[in-house]
């Protein structure tokens, strides 16, 4: 080493102790921390299993076919779920335990993951919504089907519910390019935080 | 997942899978410390120091019953604690570049914890800490929580020559920042 910097000495100036006080507040926050995370996966164990009593109640009171085939398919969505979950936490979790750069190669995949999502789900949602409404026009309402008549019985409410839809339908598209704009935001910290890393590995391999 | 009488999986508690893991309250009672300190060299401001500290206690719980003793428990955490700060600051993007960050120094703003810092060399120190640029700041902040260069080494993927070449970088930077903050 070139300098004639003191690591040892400046290690022991480091290391040392947090006063009483400020190790209570850490040990505080620390037993914060476990106590919501424990809420949270006790509260993950209890939704899950709420959701299944009722799923399998519903296929018990209506044994017919159809109830049985969505109730399966309803536990099946809710299983992959938690799988999906639970796989994406560990991935994150093994990339922590990992070097800095791996970690950073992961995080950008996972965003990069989320960009294609959302810019997928920004092109297709307004096709979709034309499609749905398409298929409602053709649809074979009778004017007298209750919901359809109560929408024509009432222009007020025609036009609220043309507004609020026509909102919703901004709004999420605002959410969607939000999104889209924050996560390449952190795309480019993260890339600008790789190639420090990478130009840092490069200058030392001699 | 198996959840104990207190609630943390098995390992968390050291009677379960790994009985080399003692139990969280004991964890953070040893490493809290260091934990902390990690989380100081990366965030200086206050309110945000503090929610880092509790995502890095979040994430040694969530991960401790991944340990499977290959490295030291101190080796584990502070790899865990580094990659969470890491990955905290590069999504602070309101905030300037980690590199840029230490305009605002804790000594502008007291708070209890800020207090504690008493010693003014340990106070230069953490503020030089946190002007070097990551990759060096990590290696600096390794070795002066005690860790041995074979285990940094280990720990950041690099040869042992590519270690002291980096060190000895780091070490030039933060003698220069310390002069500047002296």
């Amino acid at each position: 080493m070139t300098t004639d910097l003191d690591l040892d000495r400046l290690g022991d100036v480091w290391r040392q102790q947090p006063d009483p006080a400020e190790m209570e507040k850490l040990k505080r926050s620390a037993a914060s921390v476990s106590r919501r995370a424990r809420r949270a996966q006790l509260f993950d164990i209890a939704a899950a299993t709420a959701v299944a009593v009722v799923v399998l109640f519903i296929v018990f009171a209506y044994p017919q076919r159809t109830t049985v085939l969505m109730g399966s398919a309803a536990i099946l969505v809710l299983l992959y779920g938690n799988i999906r979950s639970r796989r994406v936490r560990q991935l994150e979790l093994r990339s922590l335990t990992g070097t800095t750069e791996n970690m950073l190669d992961q995080s950008t995949e996972r965003l990069e993951a989320s960009l294609k999502y959302n810019r997928v789900t920004l092109i297709a949602f307004a096709p979709a919504i034309l499609v749905g409404l398409l298929f409602a026009a053709s649809a074979n309402l009778s004017s007298d089907h209750s919901l359809v008549f109560l929408i024509r019985s009432f222009p007020m409410l025609r036009v609220l519910l043309g507004v609020g839809g026509l909102a919703a339908i901004a709004g999420f598209a605002i959410f969607l390019l939000l999104s889209i704009r924050r996560i390449r935001r952190e795309l480019q910290r993260l890339a600008a935080m790789r190639d420090s890393f990478r130009e840092e590995r490069k200058s030392s391999n001699y | 997942m198996d959840v104990s009488r207190s609630g943390a999986p098995a390992a968390n508690r050291g009677d379960g899978g790994n009985g080399a893991i003692p139990p969280f309250e004991r964890i953070v009672a040893d490493y809290g410390p260091l934990i902390s300190r990690i989380a100081m060299s990366y965030e200086a401001d206050p309110s945000l120091r503090e929610d880092l500290t509790q995502q890095i206690f979040l994430a040694v719980w969530q991960a401790l019953p991944s340990f499977r003793a290959d490295s030291s428990l101190k080796t584990f955490i502070a790899r865990v604690a580094q990659n969470r700060s890491i990955s905290f600051v590069t999504k602070q993007v309101r905030q300037p570049p980690v590199a840029e960050i230490p305009e605002k120094l804790e000594a502008d703003m007291p708070n209890p914890e800020d207090n504690a810092i008493e010693a003014s060399e340990r106070r230069s120190l953490i503020e030089a800490t946190r002007r070097l640029p990551p990759p060096q700041r990590e290696v600096i902040i390794l070795v002066l929580e005690g860790f041995d260069y074979s285990e940094i080494a280990e720990m950041l993927g690099i040869a042992p020559n590519a270690l002291a070449l980096r060190l000895s970088r780091a070490k030039a930077a933060l003698k220069s920042m310390l002069e500047q903050t002296g």
